[in-house]
């Protein structure tokens, strides 16, 4: 499952760049992460809780920074991470591209997601307007923390 | 995996057993929709208390004009309820096109409402007619229109451990008329492509004295289209005028891609069965 993610962002791109690239500080923009602490080079554990309408999902996992280039301000992400509660999985490669946009910052997220096990009952439809919700929420804190 | 199953009489009772056991307790009546989640393993509470011995919740009245359903009444009781069916005919119409006789002899007008489907018939009707809800928790009870109470796909405004205990449907003003239709372009039992619940008011001239439209299936919650009701109030209700109300009703829409249809395609359908049910209303 394809998502697309793009906003902007009335701050300076290196401000942007800087908080995007410290995990623990850009996870805490994520709505229901928790407990993110370092796990070796560019990686980092974390748990994250997501409620879609009465079902409750607890993730437990991992996110590692795979590739970056900080002069064009792109990266590329790996999140693995397990649902306890359910049972299930969810893999994700995500890139994050940075532009400048006047004297703002373009943002763009694409994540490439794949769902496994009971949570996937959930289906495409739930599981992507949900995921959109995240990635909304995302961009407006980090325009807040960025500032 | 089981949970405990619990049937209190009292309405108290119930609220109690929702409290002490917090996320750990999901609140049923006909179960119909908590079975589906259920038995897909997307549930799995300890505790699950069931609704329907509590007798302040059912039945079906009249309130000085106003219509009131009991949260624990069948679809089929509503229906089939000559109070219902006297309020508002295509109220009756949209409980009697949900799935099919056997679930409708189950699932109740509360849990319907409680479990937020954007595309289930009753919720775009109801708030097509401006219903509220009456919820009820240890804190009090409240109302709560039915345009705050959906908040996202099967997610409402009611708080942790509070129940829904009526649907409150105001009295028409005289003159006003409703329709609900839906398209199914697979089979008679399925969920719709796009429906369309509206109620509209002629004045003595003729003119549109009040409106609203109501598209359901087609977002995360039922769309009320304003945009298609601010472009008849006040006007004409002639084929050109529904037409350009129509039009605006599709760009309301916030559908997505799946197997009842592409995005687009719903968009295009929500403006075929607005113009449909509009001109119902003015025939």
């Amino acid at each position: 499952m394809k998502l697309a993610h793009s906003s902007t962002v009335p701050v300076p791109v290196e401000r942007v760049w800087t908080v995007v690239m410290d995990v623990p500080r850009a996870a805490a923009c994520v709505p229901g992460v928790s407990g993110v602490s370092g796990a070796g080079e560019d990686r980092f554990r974390g748990d994250l809780a997501v409620q879609v309408g009465p079902v409750r999902l607890s993730f437990s996992g991992e996110v590692a920074i795979v590739a970056r280039d900080d002069a064009a301000h792109r990266a590329t992400l790996r999140a693995d991470a397990k649902e306890a509660r359910l049972g299930g999985s969810v893999h994700a490669s995500v890139e994050i591209a940075l532009a400048r946009a006047g004297e703002g910052c373009a943002l763009r997220i694409e994540s490439d997601l794949q769902v496994a096990g009971r949570i996937g009952e959930l289906g495409q439809p739930l599981i992507q307007r949900k995921a959109d919700q995240l990635l909304r929420e995302f961009g407006a804190c980090l325009a807040r923390t960025a500032a | 995996m089981s949970y405990a199953y619990h049937e209190p009489s009292e309405l108290d009772e119930a609220l109690a057993l929702l409290a002490r056991h917090g996320d750990d307790a999901h609140a049923v009546a006909g179960a119909t929709a908590f079975m589906l989640l259920y038995r897909q393993g997307l549930l799995r509470p300890s505790h699950v208390v069931g609704l329907r011995r509590v007798r302040s919740l059912g039945g079906i009245r009249d309130d000085g004009g106003a219509l009131v359903i009991g949260a624990t009444a069948t679809h089929r009781e509503a229906e089939r309820s000559p109070l219902v069916a006297r309020h508002c005919a295509a109220l009756a119409r949209a409980f009697a096109s949900v799935a099919t006789v056997r679930v409708r002899n189950q699932a109740t007008v509360g849990g319907n409402l409680a479990h937020a489907d954007p595309a289930q018939d009753p919720p775009a009707m109801l708030l097509a007619l401006d219903a509220a809800v009456t919820a009820v928790s240890p804190g009090g009870t409240r109302e709560i229109p039915l345009a705050e109470l959906f908040v996202d796909v099967l997610t409402t405004s009611l708080a942790p451990g509070e129940l829904i205990t009526a649907v409150r449907v105001p009295a028409l003003a005289p003159g006003t008329r409703a329709a609900y239709v839906k398209f199914l372009p697979r089979t008679a039992d399925d969920y719709a492509t796009v429906s369309v619940a509206a109620t509209l008011r002629r004045s003595e001239d003729g003119r549109v004295a009040d409106v609203r439209v109501v598209l359901g299936a087609v977002g995360p919650t039922p769309i009320r289209a304003t945009s298609a009701e601010d472009a008849l109030r006040g006007a004409a209700p002639d084929a050109a005028r529904i037409a350009e109300a129509a039009a605006l009703a599709r760009d309301a829409a916030d559908p997505i891609d799946d197997v009842r249809g592409s995005a687009a395609y719903k968009r295009e359908m929500a403006r075929v069965w607005t113009e449909r049910a509009l001109r119902s209303l003015v025939a």
